[in-house]
């Protein structure tokens, strides 16, 4: 048995290991290759394999949902065939964390959690996982599939075609929220849930730096599979199939559910502020005449009658 | 690349919720609150944005099938509150986008139209399409009813001015023809004519001589269903039956005796023909 070392040279030793043993230290990896750029050099010069989608989408939701704001929710849960459904999440401080757990086990990259405050406010976190980073919306304007309004029906797992507005490339936070929409929303071409054909298409449209959603049944009168008659294009009509929201950007966060602000939007005005705001501004009635009162006691305070010279002429 | 030191969880979230409790109360102080005015110390870290999108954002040689993602003009400003407006315009994005598209499968040499004969699964239950079909027909009903309301109000609307129309006619004819009578008396008067002469309305034409004169398709002294013209009243006086039977044939005709088919005649009563064949084959059976 050999000899047994002091502490003192046990703690040197782990904190000075050799060169020779040290496991060099591993360069932050992306999507794209690796961050230090030697490394992406030589990673282009290798034959680059063949690209495949493998994005995975966690569906979920807090608890105490509004039930539009479920169906909303159900709703894309069937436009996405690549998505997986999970059980309602405590919206609490620790959220993120659960969440990020969640996505994990579920072996999914992404995840959309939809979060229902006082039964009103609906907002939606749209997040890539494990890294992020992450959106907080609010969504407004919902119109769920369920309504007779939107009679546009189409395959159940078809692939969308998504068409975006110009604006989406004026600044980065658009860029980044593209990108974003673009790889949760589209699914992934050899999935086994996914149909060979294309009969609908997904619309985000900036408006009022608001992000719409609409999604349309492509109609065409055609006879074969990939064979459009001439001027097919042209007659070519589409039919709203639901469903439609819009999404008012809040922050846009660098981890997932959390972590440093990239960008905050400087127009946003919680629905709480805006409640108090009406609130304020019908309880200014009575604050007006209660206003007026006392101005007016303070402009008789102000402004004494002086005594008459005749009121007592006629007393005896 | 410097990154924001605040790091927001998501505990700022959590405490919107004791804000608005806040925000009644601070409102008090600063009455003109404007909420389209955007905030001054917003963080907008485009260096970082960018870093993130160059993490997640796919490689650039990444074929179109794998995206299906197309970017369409908006040729003008859209304007929020118009619904039309807007909603045409996130029309016109999606064909545009989808003409597109299809144009670039139909280069490539893909399928992308569903075949009449591909039924599969679709987004929405028959049970829920046929809701959509009723309502759609309830509303072409309720379309076409408010259609015909509307039809009819004009008709009606244009009946009383035709009947108005019609009574104006009336009049201006009546008076037209009173004129003509008042004018032939006089033309009688100054041609010496009396006025209770035999042949007093001979020889004169009043507006082609077709005022008073009885239509052809009138035969005074005959009813509307006698067939004879009016020769079955003549033969009427013969018998009390034989009127009755020459009045109906004169309304219907004559026609012919009836119940004579099942009488026997002499020709029926001697032939036997019928029975024999009966016997000779019941015979057979016997033995």
């Amino acid at each position: 048995m050999g000899k047994k070392r002091k502490h003192s040279e046990t703690t040197q030793s782990v904190a000075q290991p050799k060169k020779e043993d040290a496991a060099p230290e591993r360069p932050a990896r992306t999507l794209l290759g690796w961050k230090d750029k030697n490394q992406v050099e030589d990673n282009n010069n290798a034959d680059s394999p063949i690209f495949r989608n493998k994005e995975k989408l966690l569906v979920t939701c807090s608890r105490r949902i509004n039930y539009r704001y479920r169906h909303l929710m159900l709703n894309l849960v069937t436009l996405l065939p690549h998505c997986k459904k999970d059980n309602k999440v405590e919206s609490k401080e620790t959220k993120g964390a659960t969440l990020n757990e969640l996505v994990e086990l579920k072996n999914c990259s992404s995840c959309l959690f939809f979060e229902c405050r006082k039964h009103k406010d609906l907002y939606l976190w749209m997040a890539k996982c494990p890294n992020g980073p992450s959106v907080k919306f609010l969504v407004s304007a919902v119109h769920t599939m369920e309504e007779l309004k939107l009679t546009g029906n189409h395959l159940q797992g078809s692939r969308p075609i998504l068409t975006f507005s110009a604006n989406f490339e004026k600044d980065a936070h658009w860029k980044l929220l593209k990108e974003m929409l673009l790889q949760i929303f589209e699914t992934p071409k050899d999935h086994r849930k996914a149909k060979p054909f294309h009969d609908h298409v997904f619309v985000f449209s900036i408006v009022d730096d608001h992000i719409w959603f609409r999604n349309y049944q492509i109609s065409v009168h055609h006879n074969e599979a990939d064979k459009l008659p001439r001027g097919g294009l042209d007659k070519m009509t589409l039919i709203e199939v639901g469903p439609r929201f819009c999404l008012n950007p809040i922050k846009i966060f660098g981890g997932s559910f959390g972590g440093p602000t990239l960008y905050e939007n400087p127009l946003y005005v919680s629905p709480n502020q805006i409640r108090a705001l009406e609130k304020k501004k019908k309880a200014g009635k009575f604050a007006k005449k209660v206003k007026a009162k006392t101005r007016r006691k303070m402009h008789e305070m102000s402004n004494p009658l002086e005594p008459d010279e005749f009121a007592d002429m006629w007393k005896d | 690349m410097a990154m924001p030191v605040n790091d927001d969880t998501l505990v700022e979230a959590e405490t919107e919720d004791q804000r608005e409790e806040m925000s009644s109360s601070e409102s008090e102080q600063d009455e003109d609150v404007k909420l389209t005015e955007p905030s001054k110390n917003a963080v907008y870290n485009r260096d970082a944005l960018l870093d993130k999108l160059g993490d997640i954002s796919w490689p650039e040689n990444v074929e179109w099938i794998h995206k299906l993602s197309v970017d369409v003009d908006q040729e003008q400003e859209v304007d929020v509150n118009d619904d039309l407006a807007r909603e045409l315009a996130f029309y016109t994005q999606a064909l545009e986008g989808t003409k597109e598209a299809f144009e670039k499968f139909q280069s490539m040499g893909l399928p992308f139209l569903r075949p009449a004969d591909y039924y599969a699964e679709m987004v929405k239950t028959d049970g829920h399409m046929v809701k959509v079909k009723g309502r759609l027909l309830a509303e072409k009903r309720k379309m076409e009813e408010a259609d015909e309301r509307r039809k009819a109000r004009e008709a009606k609307r244009l009946a009383k001015e035709i009947q108005a129309q019609k009574l104006k006619e009336r009049a201006k004819q009546k008076k037209e023809d009173i004129e003509s009578v008042k004018k032939w008396r006089k033309q009688r008067q100054q041609s010496g004519y009396a006025d209770n002469g035999k042949d007093a309305d001979m020889g004169f034409d009043f507006e082609d001589g077709k005022v008073f004169e009885r239509s052809n398709k009138k035969r005074p002294g005959v009813s509307p269903g006698d067939r004879s013209g009016g020769k079955a009243k003549l033969a009427f006086g013969k018998g009390k039956k034989q009127k009755k039977r020459d009045g109906k044939n004169s309304k219907f005709g004559f026609g012919g005796k009836k119940g004579m088919k099942k009488q026997n005649t002499a020709d029926t009563t001697d032939d036997f023909g019928k029975y024999n064949k009966g016997a000779v084959s019941g015979n057979k059976r016997k033995r």
